[in-house]
């Protein structure tokens, strides 16, 4: 029996809290485990899987002459944009503010202070399920996906 | 176990001429271990200095985030061609 559980019995039986409240707090107890173990083992699947962020760009003349015409192949390991993602948070909060008011004046409303090291799992999670497609009139195609 | 990368293949070409490197990166790794421990000392200097303003934890970590940061880079490749020029480079 774990502590939490033997607190909360320990509980009941002095009877500082109800029965109603003993099996609330148990099942809140159950409830958060079984998220955290389906965490875990999500995050586990996207370091197996997602190796690396790919970034594929071929201009619409590529398609009608392979031998010419602009194309950007980019591959960039998820290991890289982890540790990017470490790195960052290293950074003193005055060069953060530096760099979110850079990018605000480039019209990126985006706050580096939000970027925090507990939410990396998540955020390496909903990258590996990112995929852009676009392609343009003029037969230029952007793919941004990981794989 | 990480390790930072071997080797770095470069090939750049442009309409006239071009050319392909293959850089043994493996070769610098002695060399940056000897700075590491030529800069040990100054390592050892800034953490006290650093201590005060409570910015130890970040001094030390750093070295460590950028190690990761250089370990991290196997694998990545970046191809790009225009109409007459040709980059490509690969960390292995």
């Amino acid at each position: 029996m774990d502590e939490n559980k033997k607190k909360i019995l320990e509980m009941l039986a002095e009877k500082k809290i109800s029965t109603d409240e003993a099996y609330r707090l148990l099942s809140a107890l159950e409830t958060g485990r079984s998220t955290a173990e389906g965490t875990a083992k999500s995050g586990a699947t996207t370091k197996v899987n997602s190796k690396y962020l790919r970034v594929h760009m071929v201009s619409g003349s590529e398609h009608e002459d392979s031998h010419k015409g602009d194309h950007v192949n980019v591959r960039v390991p998820m290991t890289l944009i982890r540790a990017g993602m470490k790195f960052t948070s290293l950074l003193p909060p005055e060069a953060r503010d530096k760099v979110t008011g850079a990018l605000h004046e480039k019209g990126i409303d985006f706050d580096m202070r939000n970027l925090k090291p507990e939410d990396m799992d998540e955020f390496m999670e909903a990258l590996s399920e990112l995929e852009v497609d676009v392609v343009n009139s003029d037969g230029d195609t952007v793919k941004v996906y990981v794989e | 176990m990480k390790r930072p990368p071997m080797l770095v293949h470069v090939k750049i070409r442009n309409e006239r001429r071009g050319f392909g490197l293959w850089l043994p990166i493996f070769l610098l790794l002695p060399l940056a271990l000897a700075v590491f421990i030529v800069a040990a000392p100054l390592i050892l200097i800034a953490i006290p200095i650093f201590w005060p303003s409570g910015r130890r934890k970040r001094a030390l970590h750093i070295f460590g985030a950028i190690f990761e940061i250089i370990c991290s880079l196997r694998g990545i490749k970046v191809d790009m061609q225009s109409d007459y020029d040709y980059m490509y480079i690969s960390a292995v």
